[in-house]
């Protein structure tokens, strides 16, 4: 099964074909990903659904330079990703990737400005930190330490991390996993208006359903497999999600 | 095995790293403390026992010439148990292949039996036969320094006669366990040895027939030493006696004493700075064990643990830790111990030198380590014991960050990211950070005393040789003689200059306090030999009156302006008042000095010399020495520049074995600490590292911020472990100064730069060891890990 981007968007950001990851061997042996084959275009907003397990966050971490596939083929941006060193992925990451996790990962000894400020220093051309963190609407609190931010704070932090380096693609696993509705939204938001500002290709893995309404495509997983992919043609505004 | 045991074993498995590091800071602590004291120990108990088996002499007392009946009145005076007379000098040796003659102590043999006093051991050969004049004893340091063995002979002057001597043993004294020549501040075993020969030849050669001039005695069990001296000197003064003196004033036992005493500084202060160190090391590996275990306190209690039971669970991984530190300690103390008595016994020829510790001694160093890992784990424990259940079971609150302060936030602002990561760590956890520069700052210290103890000796030589003493040669006369006969000891081969010296062996008196010193006349434009005082400073003898060295004066209770009493104890016996004109603090010595001509007309010899100093042509030493063994007259010659090569040799030998010793000392001290700092850093820190490898932070980049924070800290630690170090070298050598020299203060740069280029060395390996683990960080777990 081919699940290529629609057909009027040209050369895929990234172009997957034949992805497989074992992890094991023999018996033991757990197949996370089995034959997937993506096209994912340039400012999409993908959201990835799935039960634990299914492969989503294996596939994040893939297309994130942290892991390998055990065969099949990525191209970024029609050059080759697999096969590179550990050095080139870090430069990878480092260029072009901005992630968020589940639990913020904020580096705790740093204030939100220098969180953000963080990432400038590995990057050429990086958003200002007040304006990274104006975007996600936290202008007001730039020299709180983490310690001092609520949960949806800490994540819009991180968001606001992500976009600084003005990343090509924006991979968040989990993003409202550890928030309630309210903050969750107002992450989705930041999100979402990264993405339409910026045009950074933003992936999105979730188990929960509702999330994949604001999805440009909403792309299934289940044992390994992508199971469906659609194209979402009733986009709705994170404001009018519930879960 | 209870439950909870196990689980005590398995954490303690899993700080198996932080236990070895406690362990081993823990365990050179205590191995020094169970070698030092356990050396003294065994020294006290074979001094004792060789002194008790050989009848070392409680009192000794030379005199000039006394008939050898006043040894039935001696043995008569109150508390005499013993006594032995003898005849006593020095010799000039001549030694094939040897162009710089040694010289020896000569005692009398018993003309029959063995001596009652200060018996021999004999290492190697037979008693001489006393039917035979020509037999000796030499002494076994002397004899292995020279490759000296039985059947070898000696050439020997002995007050002016030249006479062949067949070595027939090699024997050990507790008289002599150290043996240093008259007046040198060194052993140097090559160059001064003892010779033990027929009474009746010695005799005759000093013109002592049915006559004494040393006698030695045992005194009984309940002795008034003083009363005893008093009478002696009472019944000598007729005869030339010079004073009868203790064990307290006898070289051998005095250098011993001294020796013994560093020991026991050794058993303070090495093994303090040792547990101060693991305590801290316990506290921050248990601080760090409790915070992980936290929701395991809470599961625990709510099984009905009670409090107690907790903290004792926890404390006992202290326990186990110092119990692993006692266990190293005790094996490494006693294989140091006796390594070190190996030395000792080369060193001092003692007959036996077994190292043992007494029980005693193995629970003191435990008791030590007990205290140090509960006093590191006291406040870690009652924090677990206080926990309450339902707190330790909801998760800990984060870690709350601050800003450096304002004192630090213009420097902080100045700091990229990743140093200002480093900061703040080091501001937030300032316990953790002080133990570690704690540590690193010994460690420097350790190094900066190892390096400038000698530095210290070094400086001494220096001055000794190039400032005190600058004569290649030292000529003394058997008698003061006129100083025209400098004249002729120009003419000697090689002589290029020569500087008359007077001696005088005198009782100074004040107060009703006396001390046997001797007062140095010295010339007032002296150039070879002269007084120097602090800071180099060569001070002239004063042109009237005494200068008494402060030692001295403060042992007479005498002042500038003080009349004291001065009483020839050789020669003429003059017995004179003289005032203090000055009061000197020379780096050698504590002797009296006056000016050469001054002293010699109140000696009343106007215009005689007790020797010269020579400055030689070296070339020509072989020529100089053939003359000087054909003149009589000549008492000794000392050849300055050689005891200076030996001396400096044989110290660099020590120093060496001693340099390693400290830098193994200070390597696990730095690397200890180093590394368990490392590892709880990363351990608190994989989280944030592994997030930074995942935002595309290079490895390198990542491993600053761990071998940043060490190295920052090894900083921090460096200009306290200097000034430690240097207090400590001033306190050490305020110790370990005797009447003979006093030690300057030494700033020794080339030490200090050792000092803190290894321990950083030391810390850096530390640290790469631990950055290799970053290498390894889970990138994917740490995308799902909760803070």
């Amino acid at each position: 099964m081919t699940n290529a981007a629609p057909s009027h968007q040209s050369a895929p950001l990234f172009a997957l074909r034949g992805i497989c990851r074992t992890y094991g061997e023999g018996e033991t042996a757990v197949r996370a990903l089995i034959d997937v084959d993506l096209d994912i275009s340039g400012g999409e907003l993908i959201v990835l659904l799935g039960p634990s397990g299914s492969g989503k966050s294996t596939l994040l971490n893939i297309l994130g330079g942290l892991d390998r596939p055990s065969s099949g083929a990525i191209h970024f941006r029609g050059a080759p990703l697999t096969g590179q060193s550990e050095h080139a992925l870090t430069h990878y990451r480092r260029r072009h990737v901005g992630f968020i996790f589940q639990f913020y990962n904020l580096i705790p000894s740093l204030t939100a400005r220098e969180n953000v400020d963080l990432v400038g220093e590995i990057t050429d051309d990086p958003l200002d930190a007040a304006e990274a963190l104006e975007l996600v609407g936290l202008g007001q609190r730039l020299d709180h330490f983490p310690s001092q931010l609520s949960g949806g704070e800490q994540q819009r932090v991180a968001v606001a991390r992500a976009i600084a380096k003005r990343p090509a693609v924006l991979l968040c696993d989990e993003p409202t996993g550890a928030l309630d509705v309210k903050t969750g939204v107002r992450v989705l938001e930041a999100l979402q208006e990264v993405n339409e500002r910026y045009g950074s290709t933003t992936l999105i893995v979730t188990h929960n359903a509702d999330v994949a309404r604001m999805g440009a495509r909403v792309i299934r997983f289940g044992d390994g497999r992508v199971r469906s992919v659609e194209t979402n043609t009733a986009r709705v505004p994170p404001s009018a999600l519930v879960w | 095995m209870r439950a909870l045991d196990k689980k005590l074993f398995r954490d303690v498995w899993r700080m198996r790293v932080h236990a070895l590091g406690v362990a081993l800071v823990l365990g050179c602590g205590l191995s020094v403390m169970v070698m030092a004291v356990g050396m003294r120990g065994s020294m006290e108990r074979t001094r004792a026992a060789y002194y008790a088996e050989r009848h070392m002499a409680d009192l000794a007392v030379s005199a000039v010439r006394a008939p050898e009946r006043i040894a039935n009145v001696l043995a008569q005076a109150p508390g005499v148990e013993t006594i032995e007379t003898r005849i006593s000098g020095i010799a000039l040796l001549d030694l094939s292949g040897v162009s710089e003659p040694p010289s020896a102590r000569l005692v009398s043999l018993p003309i029959e039996g063995r001596p009652r006093v200060n018996d021999l051991t004999l290492a190697r050969g037979r008693w001489p036969d006393a039917a035979r004049a020509d037999e000796i004893l030499l002494s076994q340091a002397f004899a292995d320094a020279n490759n000296l063995g039985l059947s070898d002979t000696l050439n020997a002057t002995i007050h002016g006669r030249r006479q062949t001597l067949r070595i027939v043993g090699i024997a050990n004294s507790p008289e002599f366990v150290f043996v240093a020549a008259p007046g040198e501040l060194f052993r140097q075993a090559k160059r001064f040895g003892v010779i033990w020969m027929n009474r009746e030849a010695l005799a005759r050669a000093y013109d002592l027939d049915g006559a004494f001039n040393d006698a030695v005695f045992l005194l009984g069990r309940h002795a008034n030493q003083s009363e005893t001296i008093a009478a002696i000197d009472r019944i000598l003064e007729p005869y030339g006696g010079v004073g009868a003196y203790g064990r307290d004033r006898m070289v051998s036992d005095r250098f011993l004493s001294e020796e013994l005493r560093q020991l026991s500084t050794m058993a303070i202060f090495l093994p303090a700075l040792f547990l101060i160190t693991a305590a801290f090391l316990v506290n921050i590996a248990l601080g760090r064990v409790i915070a992980t275990e936290r929701s395991n306190i809470g599961l625990l209690k709510a099984f009905g643990y009670s409090n107690t039971a907790v903290a004792w669970h926890y404390a006992k991984s202290a326990l186990i830790f110092a119990a692993i530190g006692a266990f190293i300690g005790s094996a490494a103390g006693i294989a140091l111990g006796r390594s070190v008595a190996d030395l000792y016994r080369d060193y001092y020829h003692f007959p036996a030198l077994e190292f043992s510790a007494s029980p005693a001694t193995f629970i003191g160093a435990w008791a030590a380590g007990l205290a140090a890992a509960l006093t590191g784990c006291v406040f870690s424990v009652l924090k677990a014991a206080r926990l309450s259940p339902a707190e330790a079971l909801t998760p800990p609150r984060p870690t709350t960050f601050f800003s450096a302060g304002p004192s630090l936030s213009r420097f902080e602002a100045s700091l990229d990211a990743k140093s200002r990561i480093i900061l703040r760590r080091i501001v937030r956890f300032p316990r953790r950070a002080g133990t570690t520069a704690l540590g690193v700052a010994f460690a420097i210290a350790l190094l900066v005393v190892a390096r400038t103890m000698p530095a210290e000796m070094d400086y001494l030589l220096d001055v000794n040789f190039g400032v005190a003493n600058r004569q290649d040669v030292t000529l003394t006369f058997t008698e003061a003689r006129d100083s025209a006969v400098l004249h002729q000891v120009e003419r000697l081969a090689g002589v290029l200059y020569a500087e008359p010296f007077r001696l005088d062996d005198v009782i100074l008196r004040h107060n009703g306090r006396s001390v046997n010193e001797a007062v140095f006349g010295v010339p007032e434009q002296a150039r070879l030999s002269q007084i120097v005082g602090a800071r180099q400073r060569v001070m002239a003898p004063p042109a009237s009156g005494i200068a008494l060295a402060r030692a001295l004066a403060e042992k007479l209770g005498a002042e500038l302006g003080d009349e004291i009493r001065l009483e020839q104890t050789r020669g003429r016996r003059i017995s004179t008042n003289v005032r203090v004109t000055a009061i000197v603090e020379p780096m050698i010595g504590s002797s009296a000095y006056m000016e050469i001509a001054a002293l010699s007309r109140l000696m009343r010899e106007p215009g005689r010399v007790s020797g010269a100093h020579l400055r030689m042509d070296t070339a020509r030493y072989a020529a100089f020495d053939r003359q000087i063994k054909q003149i009589p007259g000549i008492a000794g010659v000392s050849f300055v520049g050689q005891a200076e090569t030996a001396m400096r040799s044989e110290f660099e030998q020590g120093v060496g074995v001693m340099n390693l010793i400290y830098a193994a000392f200070a390597a696990i001290m730095a690397g200890g600490v180093a590394f368990s700092a490392a590892r709880i850093t990363l351990a608190e820190q994989e989280r944030d590292l592994a997030t930074l490898r995942v935002l595309g932070f290079t490895r390198l980049e990542v491993s600053y911020i761990l071998v940043g924070e060490l190295m920052a800290l090894a900083l921090i630690a460096i200009p306290a472990g200097l000034a430690l170090g240097a207090l400590l070298s001033i306190w050490l050598m305020q110790l370990f100064q005797t009447d003979m020299y006093a030690f300057p203060f030494v700033f020794n740069p080339a030490g200090y730069a050792f000092a803190v280029a290894f321990t950083l060395g030391c810390v850096a390996v530390a640290a790469l060891v631990v950055r290799s683990s970053i290498d390894k960080l889970d990138m994917i777990a740490v995308l799902k890990a909760r803070d």
